[in-house]
């Protein structure tokens, strides 16, 4: 009968305890991170088997997913894709002002910087990102996990910390046949589609193809594959709330995942280009 | 009668080719397609699902909101920050304002759409339809008499279509005003030249086919969402793959989409 004025201010408090929740809930998502990566050395050491099994499954990918060649496919024609855009939108553009040539210079500058880690960087969170989520968010629901802690094996580490260094593992070759991707698309379209002569374009190409920035970008790659397994697997280890709480970690990871993904590939370009941009036209 | 009817059952059981690996991705294809059909021949047919259309519209944009202005400014600011890098090299950084614009309305905006739609919207509707075929509720509404495609899936179809529409403008005004704050106030392009230079590339052609192509992604997405909720089976499990399946449908699709319409886009404008 007092609940409405069991407390003074209740809007205001509500408010107060809306934001001390989402505050911890900070907290605890980074304690939660510190404790994966710290239980790296377990899974290595105790759970090997598992390791290798989560690489088998993570590349090749599970259930119907695995149908259509897995992850590795996935990532591939999403980058695909992605590079015949550089192809369709700038040899189109270049050919208003004239400077056709350079559609080689613009594939080598854009796939190298932006499109294939962003690319890459969505597909990893959208195939083993969710999946990961996907899997711990029904081994919660089924209180699998639970019945891990009670038999004493490490819940983190087992399930956490073994699906980050997979990822981290799994991500050189994929990240690799995304850039591939990308470059084989923009080639393809400008050559054989809008018929500029292979000659011009392999020689702006390898001109302008640094391979400081590619490194980079592998290296801004595996980060991005921290940060995905890490968030994933986090909203799939606190799901909560039957079939639908599954389904709803999934989605929030993934729009979390997204974010993060952008936010990496600008601070990492940011922070090794800086203003000057390491590019230099004429040497 | 009846015993003629028994052996040709016999004799052609569809049940084992049904279940190879190489029909059964086809019959996915084809299931998914039947109900695309289903949805579109249901749209203009009463009765209106209007408050659930209404209730679908709010939720998706409640979902979306935030995403995509978190999104969308740090993939502008991304790639202002990559074009800009170029043409202060070649002594161009006047028409930054050009590349922002073209690179906001005709790519960014359509892509930041994409990922927000399928990755928020998408997923949320599927895990809704998902858990509510777990729990038969989709059966019982057929036992009603009530058509499950005309009462949920329509309703949400259209309402990822608006919310798509909606937000894609919200890309480019977003994209448009960060390309500026980042161009003028970090990368110090004069913000006279910025703006001069903006309707250069891009004029009312460009917003039509990004708005053709934002709404187009919200259809496809929608529909993938709407088909692996109603056809989901096995519990908690079923729930998250299905989840999973959309966002990376959905997003292959739309890729796709995105290539194609770019292509089509640039043949008619230019």
């Amino acid at each position: 009968m007092n609940s409405v004025s069991r407390y003074r201010f209740r809007r205001i408090r509500q408010t107060m305890v809306g934001f001390a929740d989402g505050w911890n809930q900070i907290g605890v998502q980074t304690a939660f991170y510190a404790t994966t990566v710290r239980s790296i050395g377990d899974a290595v050491a105790r759970y090997r088997a598992e390791t290798l099994r989560l690489i088998a499954s993570m590349s090749l990918g599970s259930g119907a997913l695995a149908v259509i060649g897995g992850t590795l496919v996935i990532v591939g024609f999403l980058t695909l894709s992605a590079g015949a855009l550089v192809a369709v939108q700038g040899y189109t553009l270049l050919t208003g002002i004239g400077t056709e040539a350079l559609t080689g210079f613009v594939s080598a500058y854009l796939n190298v910087r932006i499109i294939a880690p962003l690319v890459s960087g969505i597909g990893m969170a959208a195939t083993i990102g969710a999946g990961a989520t996907a899997q711990m968010g029904a081994m919660r629901i089924n209180e699998e996990i639970d019945a891990l802690e009670v038999m004493g094996i490490r819940s983190i580490a087992y399930l956490a910390s073994t699906r980050l260094l997979a990822g981290v593992l799994v991500v050189g070759p994929l990240y690799a046949v995304g850039v591939l991707m990308a470059f084989l698309a923009a080639r393809f379209g400008t050559t054989y589609i809008y018929g500029q002569s292979t000659g011009v374009y392999d020689h702006y190409f390898y001109t302008f193809l640094n391979p400081t920035d590619l490194l980079w970008s592998f290296f801004s790659a595996i980060m991005m594959a921290i940060v995905v397994m890490l968030v994933h697997t986090y909203y799939g280890f606190t799901a909560t709330g039957g079939p639908a709480g599954v389904g709803e970690a999934v989605g929030r990871a993934v729009r979390t995942s997204l974010i993060a993904v952008v936010l990496v590939t600008l601070m990492i370009s940011l922070s090794v280009y800086g203003q000057a941009g390491t590019f230099h036209l004429s040497g | 009668m009846t015993d003629s009817r028994t052996r040709n059952a016999k004799r052609w059981d569809p049940a084992p080719i049904a279940s190879t690996p190489v029909v059964q991705p086809l019959r996915a294809v084809g299931d998914f397609f039947a109900l695309t059909l289903d949805t579109l021949v249901a749209i203009p047919r009463p009765p209106y699902a209007w408050r659930e259309f209404l209730l679908q519209t709010w939720f998706v944009a409640r979902v979306s909101l935030v995403p995509t202005i978190l999104l969308a400014i740090p993939f502008t600011v991304l790639s202002v920050f990559t074009l800009n890098i170029l043409l202060v090299e070649f002594g161009a950084a006047d028409s930054s304002g050009t590349g922002t614009a073209l690179g906001a309305v005709t790519q960014i905006g359509p892509l930041v759409t994409v990922l927000v739609v399928s990755g928020a919207g998408a997923t949320a509707m599927c895990a809704d339809l998902g858990a509510r075929t777990i729990r038969e509720e989709i059966d019982a509404m057929r036992v009603m008499g009530i058509n499950p495609v005309q009462a949920l899936v329509v309703p949400r179809v259209l309402a990822a279509t608006v919310v798509a529409l909606l937000l894609d403008s919200l890309v480019a005004v977003v994209g448009v005003t960060g390309g500026f704050v980042f161009s003028v106030f970090v990368q110090n392009i004069t913000p006279g030249a910025f703006a001069a230079g903006m309707t250069l590339l891009t004029g009312l052609p460009e917003v039509v086919i990004s708005l053709c192509k934002a709404a187009l992604f919200g259809l496809a997405a929608s529909l993938i969402a709407c088909y692996k909720g109603i056809r989901v089976g096995g519990g908690p499990a079923g729930v998250g793959n299905a989840v999973n399946e959309t966002v990376v449908f959905s997003f292959m699709a739309l890729f796709v989409i995105n290539v194609l319409a770019t292509a089509v886009g640039v043949e008619a404008t230019m």
